[in-house]
């Protein structure tokens, strides 16, 4: 821990608190013991007696959205089992907001707005987000997309990934990678913001039909079963309330992470309490 | 088979084998893709010649460990081409290319005892004690008091480096000395 560090990064969270305070979000705490982890296959989550830390505030905010509140957003300690590196740690924070009647255009706006307001706090210039799609970014370094997963992530690590320099939005994921977003004429309706190459941010526009989420459900227990890993377990409660949820768009952002890029923090542990 | 290594043993130091190669790892960051699998970067320096290879491991994928052994001798002499080791039971000699060991050659003086590396029975390389101690045989005039953080001059020692020093050290003065960063790490009291 480094206190410099932790000055900013007080600084910041009072700085999006503001922002998401001015801009009519409402401040929301969900249970972090839950029942049901994560959707995706390939997130780990720390085990409590017969229930979950939860990996990511997601279901409990639609639950939130679907009883009528229509900009929420909080800032809580998530969990994700074996993440350990200079970018990733056991416990992280996790700034996390939802916006009814709005799409994946909304939110690019909201996340650089949000990032500008929190760059003033530490008195740094504004990163100015590039929109990038992923097709494109392909194109640049004139390669074929590949199918497969595995030749897929290989790739985006090492070549993709090391040539994003430029604070940039990533738009027009492959399908397979929604998890929780729509799909829209073979692509995720999602984006993922990078700083200093770093992923620090997720955005779906999220998928509204119940039965399409069960099945990525089931899909995804499939998948883990066979990598020799438990199932997650379906969300009753999300999927029971999704028929209620409006249009929404939703967008994660690792705070850790963001108060790195700002403050040219290097390792995870600086900008945490450790 | 010797053994092999999952991507949660990375760390520096790890020496392995690619290719028919041993290499050594001086760099590994866990990386993640928002929806995918987990990778490990590396970065991987051939033993011998000192290329670095860059690969990247998925989570799940092992690393063979490199058949290496390691014995403490006690350096000798140079001649240019090899330098000379001895084991300082058995006094048997072993002489090791000067390619394998140039990078550190300046923090060895002789008499030193050092770990030299065996690869398949052959000797390869060294590894230098963590910490070494030398003279400063050469450096501008100290300045009393002057702490500030940040601030060094260039200084070159008895065993042949030349470090970074803070403001304040002396001519003459006996430093402790990180081999592994070749950072300064205190002044000696003599």
């Amino acid at each position: 821990m480094n206190p410099t560090r932790l000055r900013q990064r007080a600084a910041i969270t009072a700085a999006l608190r503001r922002w998401f305070e001015a801009n009519g979000y409402a401040e929301v705490h969900t249970p972090a013991l839950v029942t049901s982890p994560a959707l995706e296959e390939h997130l780990e989550p720390v085990e409590v007696g017969d229930l979950f830390l939860h990996t990511s505030p997601e279901f409990a905010m639609k639950r939130v959205l679907a009883a009528g509140l229509c900009r929420i957003y909080q800032i809580a300690p998530c969990f994700r089992e074996e993440e350990i590196g200079v970018h990733h740690q056991r416990e992280f924070t996790m700034v996390e907001w939802y916006r009814a009647n709005a799409g994946t255009a909304e939110l690019m706006d909201d996340v650089q707005q949000l990032i500008g307001a929190a760059a003033e706090a530490v008195g740094v210039a504004s990163p100015v987000l590039k929109r990038r799609s992923v097709a494109s970014l392909w194109a640049e370094l004139h390669l074929d997309e590949p199918e497969d997963e595995v030749s897929w992530f290989q790739l985006w690590v090492d070549r993709v990934e090391p040539a994003l320099v430029e604070p940039t939005i990533i738009h027009g994921y492959p399908a397979w990678q929604a998890a929780l977003a729509k799909e829209c004429r073979g692509r995720a309706d999602r984006f993922e913001v990078y700083l200093s190459g770093i992923e620090i941010g997720n955005c779906f526009a999220e998928e509204g039909d119940a039965g399409v989420l069960k099945t990525r459900f089931e899909t995804s227990a499939t998948k883990r079963s066979e990598m020799g890993r438990s199932p997650h377990p379906e969300d009753a409660s999300l999927l029971e309330s999704t028929p209620r949820m409006p249009r929404t768009a939703g967008m994660a952002v690792g705070l850790d992470r963001l108060v790195m890029a700002l403050t040219g923090a290097l390792d995870i542990q600086e900008v945490q309490v450790r | 088979m010797g053994r092999s290594y999952q991507t949660s043993d990375f760390r520096n130091g790890l020496k392995v084998e690619i290719d028919g190669n041993p290499y050594v790892m001086v760099y590994f960051q866990f990386v993640k893709p928002g929806k995918g699998t987990a990778f490990t970067r590396t970065k991987l320096k051939h033993m011998v010649s000192g290329n670095v290879l860059e690969r990247t491991y998925r989570t799940g994928e092992t690393l063979q460990a490199a058949d290496v052994e390691e014995e403490s001798m006690q350096y000798l002499y140079n001649d240019g081409e090899f330098y000379h080791f001895m084991n300082e039971e058995t006094y048997e000699q072993v002489a090791i290319p000067a390619k394998g060991i140039e990078d550190q050659a300046d923090f060895l003086v002789e008499n030193d005892v050092v770990d030299v590396l065996y690869y398949k029975g052959s000797p390869l390389n060294i590894t230098l004690p963590n910490f070494i101690e030398s003279e400063v045989t050469y450096c501008e005039p100290g300045v009393r008091g002057n702490t500030a953080q940040g601030a060094t001059k260039p200084a070159t020692l008895a065993c042949g480096a030349t470090i970074n020093v803070p403001l304040f050290v002396d001519q003459g003065e006996v430093l402790k000395i990180d081999t592994r960063t070749r950072e300064y790490v205190s002044r000696v009291q003599k």
